[in-house]
């Protein structure tokens, strides 16, 4: 008898000790469902933790597929590609998502007066940063192209899109990636997402709260390897940063980024690089771009008209940002 | 002590034993850092990194191939295929959070591991 009761107390403790185990392994992190892929020029690599994770991780990788489809300029088949090859010739019937992301396109560059042109494509061209054959071009060749990149030129009419002059050239590729990471933030908002990570090519959608209360994010260091701080962020957010370190060439020791100045028609110089923290993803993506071409001082001035915070990495890689993320900014180094 | 109580000791003891196994099994995976190479979005290989680690090793993809060298607790890559050679110029990484990407080619060498500040992602 007493033996019995014995092992019924021992069993009885195993238990409450399995059921406190079991409570510590349920608080480790379950492992999100995670993808890596490759569109829109860039690499997209995507995370997302809860209970219907795989169910959104489809969602979300066929929505970034569908985005693509309809704006890679490379590709023969999409509504960009016809855009541009009938520029000065006829209107081209596109799908709604592909006019949505042009009329985004076209606010942001009325709204940065200029800064953000998605007309850029005759600069690039000339540059080389299409073709990958980079080449300082003349005076003249960089006159005639800036001459294609008035973005009043396109014309929206219902689900056509028309591009008056032959040689005008849409390229979304400032902007896009922003605004498939609010589409992204939509499916997550449908489905009852719990928490992702989306970093589609270095714009990155922070959704939810993580365990340890912040998201912790890195921005590059533009000239040396690993980063140069980090941000930690609450809740649900959009990054982006514009740098000169992405995609560059070097001729007699000056650096020609592919950032081109819609003003001047040359390699923007001004800054390193500006992150741009936002609630929208297609500004963050638009205004990095626009941010970096006006440099730090007009960036800094501009952040409370867009609503936004950024950091600023000048040409001395010093570290600038706006009283509201002093506090979530820690640089490596303490420089700044 | 009847059968039934033998039954439940028995079914205690296992879970007791699975419980610990997997707590264990979950502390030590946390703490290492681990190389994730991965080709055309899959991944194709993992090598978990410390001080000793000495490693080459040449990853394929469809579109070509990157040679990475592992020594010293870092990552960078040697050779590659690829025109712009954008990766070997990105030089070392070694902490959790980092990677390399080899666009053209579609390969890429990223750092995981739960450490105390691990960032969550970079942006660039």
């Amino acid at each position: 008898m007493n033996k019995k009761r014995n092992i019924v107390t021992i069993a009885g403790w195993i238990f409450v000790v399995c059921l406190i185990i079991f409570s510590f392994i349920n608080k480790a992190e379950k492992p999100p469902a995670t993808a890596e892929l490759y569109a829109m020029d860039t690499i997209v690599n995507i995370k997302i933790y809860g209970d219907n994770k795989e169910t959104i991780l489809k969602e979300v990788i066929k929505k970034i597929e569908e985005i693509n489809s309809y704006v890679d300029s490379f590709s023969p088949n999409s509504d960009i590609y016809k855009i541009n090859k009938n520029s000065g010739i006829k209107n081209v019937t596109v799908h709604p998502e592909t006019v949505a992301i042009i009329e985004k396109a076209m606010e942001l560059a009325h709204n940065t007066n200029g800064a953000f042109n998605p007309l850029i494509t005759p600069l690039s061209q000339i540059w080389g940063f299409r073709d990958k054959n980079y080449r300082i071009p003349s005076e003249e060749e960089i006159k005639d192209a800036l001459n294609l990149t008035n973005y009043n030129d396109i014309v929206i009419s219902k689900n056509t899109v028309f591009l008056k002059k032959e040689g005008e050239a849409l390229d979304l590729g400032g902007i896009a990636k922003g605004y498939t990471l609010d589409c992204l933030k939509e499916i997550l908002d449908k489905m009852d997402g719990e928490r992702a990570l989306i970093n589609n090519g270095g714009n990155i959608l922070l959704y939810g709260t993580p365990p340890g209360k912040q998201w912790k994010i890195g921005i590059k260091n533009p000239r040396e390897d690993g980063i140069i701080g980090t941000l930690n962020i609450e809740g649900t957010k959009f990054i982006s940063t514009s740098g000169d370190y992405e995609r560059f060439f070097t001729k007699d020791n000056k650096r020609y980024c592919h950032l081109i100045n819609p003003f001047n028609g040359y390699p923007a110089d001004k800054i390193f690089s500006v992150t741009v923290v936002s609630d929208k993803g297609y500004y963050g993506d638009a205004l990095s771009t626009a941010f970096f071409i006006i440099g730090k001082n007009e960036a800094l001035q501009d952040v409370k008209k867009f609503d936004v915070d950024i950091v600023v990495i000048d040409s001395d890689l010093n570290v600038f940002c706006g009283e509201e993320l002093k506090d979530s900014l820690i640089l490596e180094n303490g420089k700044g | 002590m009847e059968k039934g109580d033998k039954l439940l000791a028995l079914i205690l003891v296992v879970i007791f034993i699975f419980a610990i196994g997997q707590y264990t099994f979950v502390s030590i995976s946390k703490v290492k850092r681990t190389i994730i190479i991965r080709s055309d979005g899959e991944i194709v290989e993992q090598i978990p990194l410390n001080e000793t680690t000495e490693v080459i090793t040449t990853i394929k993809s469809k579109e070509g191939a990157v040679t990475m060298q592992v020594k010293n607790g870092k990552v960078h890559i040697i050779e590659s295929t690829c025109h712009d050679k954008l990766c070997i110029k990105q030089g070392w990484i070694s902490k959790t959070g980092e990677s390399i990407v080899c666009l053209p080619n579609r390969i890429s060498i990223s750092i995981t591991g739960e450490e105390k500040n691990e960032i969550d992602s970079i942006t660039y």
